[in-house]
């Protein structure tokens, strides 16, 4: 029996003890190798080991959740003493749910770090951007193995096992020339292997090669309606910050979300469908089991543009009469489109290709405003030059009935698989 | 508070070598009230110890979820290891750090971790209050938030301290809509410095200021959409301490500065009003003690002031040791780690733009068509000191008058740029620490400023 197992049993019969109805805990152990990159030089090798004991106990339909990093008995008998204690200073609230069936071994990746081969792909990164990308500073790469192994119990017998391995890369970067510069930029991925250099994953080298063309900008002028042409790295941000405000637990607790009762209605254009599928191939340490201890499944959150789910958990789900979601949210896909990314360019009149959307975050209505960051403008069907101090403003929920073209091609970064976006009757202003 | 595990490991460092221990216990409390509905009530604690070690311009890391001496000598041990094998590789060939002053500071006082239920007795009674007394609205949500860290902190050449930083907040949001259907939400947090139970007494206490946000949103219900384009602005102390920590502070933490940040050509060159001083204070501000006070940083460094802007001209960066001799500065306590598996970085601690002589009644006076923004829900900057704000409590300023209010707007500028548009400077600085700042760690902030008339772009229709 592994440290975590025996952990979470531990914990599991002291709640059973304090005659706790409902009981989870999950124990696991991370280990983590990183190396760090700054000014375009390695300057720190990090090897962090952790635990994480999360527990939740309802009583008497009252819920409170703990959690500490330490697998010492006594550290565990308090960690359930507050937890129980918390749960009994709360209010009863009959939606609280955890999973009554499930159970499952999972195994993914390499659990023990290559060291040797990530430093030499980090140095290998380095060198490349040095000698492709001169006018690139790398202000910061972080690349790291996370080793985890977890475990889940709850007190209805469900359980599952999990063991992964995982490297992570994230950069962060701008171009220079003299005294000028590009606006920050950046990307990252998540990978079982390390059989590529990292310059040929997710959309590195294409960011790579933005920065030294968003050196030099100019301003646009005035105010205009075009279209804008969201990056795979980009429309994930903006589709976050909508599913946010329309379809997650809070928006629909508090009746806030524009779409409460657009359940099987067309929210979006026909071409557009988002699926979370943690169990996709091309989805790295896709979720096994939710919080609430449910076997991750797969599904389409909007299907040719028609709202077929909401992301609510089981309390959620409870409290508005509405289905749970098979998942918590992992392993985000938009449907790729049937236009290649040249001709989508090719259509565009005038308008934006947008890498960085810098916006508050949008009210529950769904109005944006913010600033279009690494981008490029479109005239006449071609890229021009970046832009400087340009704001886009639109409507999240508006802008997906708007949509112009999606294209064929996708970028793949191990959490997602997106495609560019493109979306018409946006507005564009300059100073 | 954590037994004293390192202070007696002073004979574990290697010789010749820059070496860092620390011990630490980060609690983390949280209850969140939706609507009435009790959807997060929630207790995180996380400890460990964790060592860091310096060879010739590079450095390793170990840490270990353990507080114990053995789990101390190991990471340590690791870290050298770490260390030496970067040296091999990347062979830097820096030497040592230049040294610091040594000494030891007194241990800060204990501070009560209240119950759950302490949490809960206060928030109860007043999601209760919000609910029966306010008639417009659509929903409600109020949250707790108290963390803490407490840290030992032993290294090799600097100084040793035994430090425990609690801070407690609630957050109130009210949300209403437009007669045209169209959702306006407010917010403000309220809190500081300090464990719960020395921070909050009565729920009645913020009733008041409560009824004043409420009255916000009923403004706010009753708003217009912001023209958009560059304008006349007065920014409250909330906006100005933002962007004294975004768009100015990021630009100057000497780790960006080397990464290319837009401040590295313009040390000692005027990049704002001569209206504007800017200074990233250690634990004291204008004879008081400021929010979130760092005494001595996490390289054993003793922490003092870091000057940034002076009358207009740029004058320093933040740094670390490491940075301090490559800029040739001197380090002044801005090396901070959030958890303790996390390496310290170059962070800032309470960064103020110093207040002016203005008075807010004349600035408003003073502008004849104009913005008065007052709250923020965030603020993004970037090395280039291209910032942007969302304004989420805003008026319109018409003839020397506040006029109606405005729906959720976005400000964005060039730091260097607009702050050369500064032209009144209030004599009230406001600070705020209820947030975290982000760059791969999060860290706990105080930000500071007085009001500033500015031109900005704004968003809107």
């Amino acid at each position: 029996m592994t440290r975590e197992m025996k952990a979470a049993n531990l914990a599991l019969e002291h709640m059973k003890n304090l005659q706790v109805e409902d009981a989870s805990v999950t124990a696991a152990t991370n280990r983590k190798t990183e190396l760090n990159v700054e000014g375009g030089k390695l300057t720190l090798l990090r090897t962090t080991l952790d635990h994480t004991l999360a527990l939740q106990a309802i009583k008497g339909q009252r819920r409170g959740t703990v959690s500490g990093n330490s697998f010492e008995e006594e550290h565990i008998a308090q960690a359930v003493k507050d937890c129980v204690s918390s749960a009994e200073a709360g209010q009863p609230d009959p939606a609280w749910e955890l999973a009554k069936e499930g159970q499952g071994d999972f195994a993914k990746g390499d659990f023990e770090p290559d060291l040797d081969k990530l430093f030499e792909r980090t140095k290998e990164l380095i060198d490349s951007v040095h000698s492709e990308y001169p006018k690139v500073i790398l202000e910061q790469v972080i690349t790291s193995h996370t080793a985890r192994e977890s475990v889940y119990r709850n007190n209805h017998g469900v359980h599952y096992n999990s063991r992964s391995g995982s490297y992570s890369v994230s950069l962060m970067f701008s171009g220079h020339e003299g005294d000028k510069s590009s606006s920050f930029n950046g990307g990252g991925f998540v990978t079982y292997d390390l059989s590529k250099p990292f310059l040929e994953m997710g959309s590195v080298r294409q960011s790579l090669k933005d920065a030294e063309n968003q050196i030099h900008t100019v301003a646009t002028q005035g105010k205009y309606e075009g279209t804008v042409i969201f990056t795979p790295d980009c429309l994930g941000g903006m589709l976050y910050e909508l599913l946010g405000n329309f379809v997650t637990d809070s928006v629909l607790l508090d009746g806030t979300s524009l779409w409460k009762d657009a359940l099987n209605t067309q929210v979006a254009d026909p071409r557009l469908t988002i699926t979370f599928a943690p169990s996709d191939p091309r989805i790295v340490n896709g979720e096994n089991y939710t919080g609430e201890g449910f076997l991750a499944r797969d599904y389409d959150l909007i299907k040719d543009g028609v709202l077929k789910r909401f992301m609510l958990s089981a309390y959620a789900a409870n409290k508005t009469g509405k289905d749970r979601a098979p998942n918590s949210g992992s392993g985000f896909i938009v449907k790729p489109g049937d236009i290649s990314l040249e001709d989508l360019i090719k259509n565009t009149r005038k308008g934006l290709l947008v890498s960085r959307y810098s916006g508050g975050a949008a009210g529950t209505g769904g109005e944006f405003s913010g600033v279009a960051k690494n981008s490029f403008l479109i005239e006449d069907g071609k890229v021009g030059q970046a832009v400087n101090e340009t704001m886009i403003s639109g409507n999240l929920a508006g802008m997906l009935k708007q949509i112009v073209g999606i294209t064929k091609e996708t970028v793949e970064d191990g959490g997602s698989s997106l495609p560019w976006l493109a979306v018409g009757g946006i507005t564009i202003s300059g100073k | 508070m954590i037994p004293d595990i390192i202070s007696s490991l002073h004979g574990s460092f290697a010789p010749g070598a820059h070496s860092e221990l620390r011990a630490q216990r980060s609690l983390a409390r949280r209850v969140v009230l939706l609507s009435g509905n009790l959807v997060g009530n929630t207790r995180a604690d996380s400890q460990g110890v964790s060592a860091r070690v310096y060879r010739n311009g590079v450095y390793g890391f170990a840490s270990a979820a353990d507080l114990s001496q053995a789990a101390a000598k190991k990471a340590l041990e690791t870290a050298s290891h770490n260390a030496l094998f970067l040296d091999e590789r990347v062979k830097p060939g820096k030497g040592a750090l230049p040294g610091i002053l040594s000494g030891s500071l007194p241990r800060q006082a204990d501070f009560t971790d209240v119950e759950q239920k302490r949490y809960l007795d206060y928030v109860l009674p007043l999601d209760e209050h919000i609910k029966n007394k306010y008639q417009h609205l659509t929903s409600r949500t109020v949250v707790v938030s108290a963390d803490s860290m407490e840290k030992q902190i032993l290294s090799s050449d600097g100084y040793a301290a035994h430090i425990l930083a609690p801070r407690s907040y609630i957050y109130v949001i009210l949300n209403a809509v437009t007669d045209t259907g169209m959702p306006v939400e407010v917010f403000k947090a309220f809190g500081g410095r300090g464990s719960f139970d020395t921070v909050f007494s009565n729920p009645s206490d913020l009733h008041g200021e409560i009824d004043k946000l409420y009255d916000h949103l009923m403004k706010k219900r009753e708003g217009v959409f912001a023209q958009a384009g560059e304008k006349t602005v007065i920014m409250s102390g909330d906006l100005s301490g933002i962007l004294a920590h975004e768009a100015v502070g990021h630009t100057v933490e000497a780790d960006l500065v080397l990464g290319g940040s837009v401040a590295g050509p313009m040390l000692g060159q005027m990049v704002a009003s001569p209206l504007v001083s800017m200074t990233d204070f250690a634990h004291t501000a204008f004879g008081e003690t400021a929010p979130l006070p760092v005494y001595v940083d996490d390289e054993g460094v003793l922490a003092e002031d870091a000057e940034l802007i002076r009358n207009g001209k740029l004058v320093g960066y933040m740094v670390n040791r490491e940075m301090g001799r490559h800029f040739n500065m001197r380090p002044q306590g801005n090396a901070r780690a959030f958890a303790f598996n996390d390496e310290p970085l170059i962070r800032m601690r309470n960064t103020a733009i110093h207040p002016g002589l203005n008075k807010l009644n004349d600035m408003i006076a003073a502008t004849e068509d104009g913005y008065y923004l007052i709250q923020t829900n965030n603020g993004q900057a970037d090395t280039t000191g291209e910032f942007m704000f969302g304004v989420t409590i805003g008026y319109e300023i018409k003839n020397g008058q506040l006029g109606k209010a405005i729906f959720d707007t976005t400000i964005s500028g060039v730091a260097f740029d607009m702050l050369k548009t500064v032209d009144m400077v209030s004599d009230k600085l406001s600070w705020a620490s209820s947030g975290f700042c982000g760059k791969k760690q999060p860290m706990p902030v105080g930000v500071g400023g007085p009001e500033l008339r500015c031109k900005v772009t704004i968003g809107g229709k």
